[in-house]
């Protein structure tokens, strides 16, 4: 799957519209969970909305296409609800999963409907059943079919909707702060679903979107670090945490990974400033304005991207470094 | 949505409500629907108010003609079953009438507000006390207590119809605004001020009614609104203020002398209609008030 | 005892604290006029010359026995809820010595063959017209709402007095008062029903077109809310049908708008009080509004009694329905009231 120069603007009120997502692109490959990083505000969430298909306004989208299997859609078109876009080409697990059941139904009638507006012929029972063959195989309690969304635990709730996303065997799952909400024994059966979707090849592409970078190390194959709007570093899993090149990486990773929460958050007070007002973001570099590596050119002009489409930091002073070594071999 | 919450965050840390009030200001100005609302309500107001004296009509109760006279180039509205000036009494039925409805509004507004915050802040047993009584009173229909009071009351004049409305229709104020208090305790700047030795009352003041001000602008823009009907729904039982020209009191002597069903438009359609506008400008106003504060409401 | 029971019986004493209250009030209040309300009413009719001294002297002793208003007060508070049990709300002073009890019974039933149905009608389609509107968007929405907003902030009695002006006096369609033909006398032939129906319209309509106002103008905003809920971004993400959507948006709103009728139901009275005064329809409403400037204090406090106990009964009756189909309340405790 692949998300091509996604630009996305929240328009509100008076005044110049918030950048939100401004050029975004990356893929995801098969088998994948790709992780998506950054702050919050950094504008993942926008991007989890844009390629889930589900922005609204006051989110406005610019830019921006989507390839899957060979299909290709221009995101800033509307698509139509019922296309096999949603729910089978691409599937979102919400935030909020708490809310994002409707209170007044029994889950098994949601299923039904969700179902049947894919396909009007299957009967009732049938979709119901299958349903439950599906929680059976993934080892969950079919019982919470019949349940209404109250009656399930905040895990429960949140793992039930997690299938249900799923329910007709999207290519990408888009999971956004699937665990923000969920204490640490459920966040854990959370990932176990997660991968056991996978497993069974329910779903081939996770897009696992979080500010929760050391679950992302124990989930995500590739991690994509996201700034301000734009994509600043991509890379393996490994490489992002053990390596970064981006200095906000560096940062990011630094203050996230001790242990200590008090060190944590002294660490991310480090880096001196807070993200920019999107509305007036920076013009070169956006993290110029916080960097500590700032050199003149990134105040002018975007940095450049150092590395494969798929591998890359866009950053000067990486560019340098790579540069300097590539001098000091010949 | 973590984005959201982080601005609303920084939009309500004490420097900034001027600031954000000031936003909305700006936003006023763009809302066309609230300008709309604010205007017609503006110019009632000064034709109750300025209206007779600009055009030196000092007495509404004067009579100048005789009993249903159409209008005429000396009565633009023709005359009332007692040959009085229609139009004159209109702007003296509008003042009394919003008069009453100012009165009735500050006290509901100011009960609800008192009684909202209290609850709201203080919680445990006085919430539940003091609620307990809304909700009771709020089942109540308010209109039964009114006639009860009014005919107690056999001298009303427009202070004490004011006053007899305001205090019947609190609750509605109190409990939402209630709900609003008890969501803002919780807020991060008003522990930040708890933290810092600041006693209950002022606490109320200047951590939780500021952040409510939106709220309690609209609340009175309703209640003004509620009791300006409230007392023509009395005045048109009979039980409207002693000695004075209301809107509602038009209505009741239209009706009395049958001014609709002889066909005598004039005296019954003006105070109609102008009752029914003040109350759409009104909701409007508040709706509109509604749409700047949460913009969820706002439609593209 | 289930949760559900649980919620009943909280409601239920919610109701029995509200009508104790109404009760007091019903009996404070009135005692509140300057001195003795039966001198005064008898003086007043001695001046008046509306009835023989001999006749006022027997009222005046009846009333002083029937309510002990020479005693202290809570002895008469006593003899009050003693009366009421027995069904008795006194007689009036006007048409002495006829019972308050059967003056209401006479007008009751006009009162509620026009409100019930004007409610329910109302409610129906006002709702449904919210949800729409606010589905639907665009032009709908531009024209509907705005109509629907004037409307719905229409006073009750304003419509209906420009509904008489137009319909009956300037049109002559619809009778201009009356619950029917005064050439007639009640009863159930076809004639009587007919003219019956005829005096209806106009206070029906005015009732029901303020009604559905109100209803859209409310639900549409509940709507507008509940599009912008989680569940739907979720489900519009799957793809569910619009179908599907619009049900769901329009049960979760509907629901508010159960209390929101039950809450709604003391104002409605009230609006639908003066309607009747306009259109002399006979039902309570005029009733009070003779019984007002009669003085006639019995009967005014009978009534004000019977539209306390009307309210407070469909509110609980409401409340008791909301439980019903609100699986969260069914399930879940009592909540927040
Ligand atoms: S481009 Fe310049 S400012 Fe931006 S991160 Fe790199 S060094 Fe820092």
């Amino acid at each position: 799957m692949k998300v091509n120069h996604v630009v996305a603007y929240y328009r509100a009120g008076p005044g110049p519209e918030v950048k939100a997502v401004d050029d975004v692109s990356l893929s995801i490959r098969e088998g994948e969970v790709l992780g998506i990083a950054g702050e919050s505000g950094c504008g993942k969430s926008t991007l989890a909305a844009v390629i889930a298909l589900t922005a609204q306004p006051p989110l406005y989208i610019k830019g921006g296409s989507l390839e899957l299997d060979g299909q290709r859609i221009d995101l800033t078109k509307p698509v139509k609800p019922t296309s096999d876009w949603h729910g089978k080409m691409v599937a979102l697990l919400p935030q909020r999963a708490l809310n994002s059941l409707n209170p007044t139904a029994r889950v098994r009638d949601f299923v039904v409907h969700v179902m049947r507006s894919h396909d009007p012929t299957i009967k009732r029972d049938e979709a119901i059943a299958q349903a439950r063959h599906r929680l059976e195989q993934l080892s969950l309690p079919p019982r919470a079919l019949d349940s209404y969304p109250h009656q399930l635990s905040g895990g429960m709730r949140q793992r039930v909707v997690a299938v249900l996303s799923t329910i007709l065997d999207p290519k990408v799952l888009i999971a956004d702060e699937p665990t923000s909400a969920l204490d640490v024994s459920s966040q854990k059966q959370l990932v176990i679903l997660l991968k056991m979707l996978l497993d069974h090849g329910f779903i081939t592409r996770i897009a696992f979107i979080t500010h929760d970078i050391p679950m992302l190390s124990n989930v995500a194959n590739r991690i994509a670090v996201m700034y301000a709007g734009k994509l600043v570093e991509i890379g393996d899993t490994t490489q992002i945490v053990e390596s970064p090149q981006h200095p906000y990486t560096q940062a990011l990773i630094s203050s996230t990974l001790d242990p200590e929460p008090d060190v944590r958050r002294r660490r991310l007070e480090g880096i001196r400033g807070a993200p920019p007002d999107l509305r007036y973001p920076p013009p070169g570099c956006r993290f110029h304005p916080r960097c500590p590596y700032a050199q003149d050119i990134c105040t002018r002009e975007e940095p450049p991207i150092v590395g494969t489409e798929d591998y890359f930091a866009a950053c000067w002073w990486v560019a340098d470094k790579a540069k300097g070594r590539k001098g000091g071999l010949s | 949505m973590t984005t959201m919450t982080q601005t609303r965050g920084r939009r309500y840390s004490s420097p900034g409500v001027l600031g954000g009030m000031g936003r909305a200001f700006l936003l006023a100005a763009y809302s066309p629907r609230f300008l709309f609302a604010l205007t017609v309500f503006l110019l009632i107001l000064s034709f109750g108010f300025l209206g007779p004296i600009i055009l030196g009509r000092h007495d509404a109760l004067m009579t100048v003609g005789g009993l249903y006279d159409k209008p005429s180039s000396t009565a633009w509205l023709g005359t009332d079953n007692f040959g009085r000036d229609v139009f004159t009494q209109l702007m003296y039925g509008i003042r009394t009438s919003l008069i009453i409805g100012f009165i009735a509004g500050s006290i509901a507004t100011t009960l609800g507000l008192l009684i909202g915050t209290t609850a709201g802040f203080v919680g445990g047993t006085v919430e539940n006390v003091l609620m307990a009584i809304t909700n009771v009173v709020i089942t109540i229909p308010s209109i039964v207590i009114l006639i009860l009071l009014s005919i107690a009351i056999s001298t009303r004049s427009i202070v004490v119809m004011g006053m007899i409305i305001g205090i019947t229709s609190w609750p509605w104020t109190a409990r939402a605004v209630r709900a609003q208090a008890s969501s803002l305790r919780t807020r991060e700047h008003v522990d930040i001020a708890r933290l810092s030795g600041a006693g209950t009352l002022s606490l109320i003041f200047s951590e939780i009614v500021p952040f409510m001000l939106s709220y309690v602008v609209m609340a009175f823009v309703l209640q003004l609104s509620s009791g300006i009907l409230q007392e023509a729904a009395l005045s048109m039982l009979g039980l409207g203020p002693s000695g004075n020209v209301s809107l509602g009191i038009m209505l009741q002597w239209a009706l009395l002398w049958e001014s609709v069903r002889t066909g005598a438009w004039w005296a019954f359609l003006p105070p109609a209609l102008l009752l029914t506008l003040i109350a759409f400008s009104l909701l409007l106003l508040q709706s509109s008030i509604d749409e700047i504060f949460n913009p969820r409401l706002r439609r593209s | 005892m289930t949760k559900f029971q649980r919620y009943l019986l909280n409601k239920l004493a919610w109701f029995l604290v509200a009508f104790a209250t109404a009760l007091v009030m019903n009996f404070l209040l009135i005692r509140l006029i300057p001195g003795n309300p039966v001198d005064a009413i008898i003086g007043q009719m001695a001046a008046g010359g509306t009835a023989t001294g001999e006749a006022l002297q027997k009222m005046y002793k009846a009333y002083m026995a029937e309510f002990g208003l020479d005693q202290p007060m809570w002895k008469q508070f006593l003899v009050y809820l003693s009366n009421l049990s027995r069904g008795y709300l006194g007689a009036s002073f006007r048409q002495y010595p006829t019972p308050v009890l059967q003056l209401i019974q006479q007008a009751l039933p006009w009162t509620i063959a026009l409100q019930l149905p004007a409610i329910l009608v109302g409610w129906t389609i006002g709702n449904s017209l919210g949800v729409l509107v606010a589905y639907k968007k665009g032009l709908l929405d531009k024209a509907v709402f705005p109509v629907s907003l004037f409307i719905s902030t229409m006073p009750f009695y304003c419509l209906s007095i420009i509904l008489v002006y137009l319909f009956a006096v300037n049109w002559r369609i619809f009778p201009a008062s009356g619950g029917y033909s005064f050439a007639m006398a009640p009863g159930w032939n076809w004639a009587f029903i007919q003219s019956a129906l005829k005096h209806y319209a106009l206070p029906f309509l005015s009732l029901v077109l303020v009604f559905i106002g109100g209803q859209a103008v409310g639900m549409r905003a509940m709507s507008i809310y509940e599009l912008d809920a989680d569940y739907v971004r979720f489900s519009r993400s799957l793809g569910v049908a619009d179908n599907y959507i619009v049900r769901y948006i329009f049960r979760n709103g509907m629901l508010p708008q159960v209390t929101g009728l039950a809450l709604s139901i003391g104002g409605m009275v009230s609006g639908a009080l003066i309607t009747e005064i306009v259109f002399s329809y006979p039902g309570i409403g005029f009733l009070l509004f003779g019984a007002i400037r009669n003085q006639d204090y019995p009967v005014v406090q009978g009534i004000t009694l019977i539209i306390m106990i009307a309210v407070l009964t469909a509110n609980f009756l409401v409340e008791v329905a909301y439980g019903i189909i609100d699986p969260r309340i069914r399930a879940a405790t009592a909540g927040e009231r």
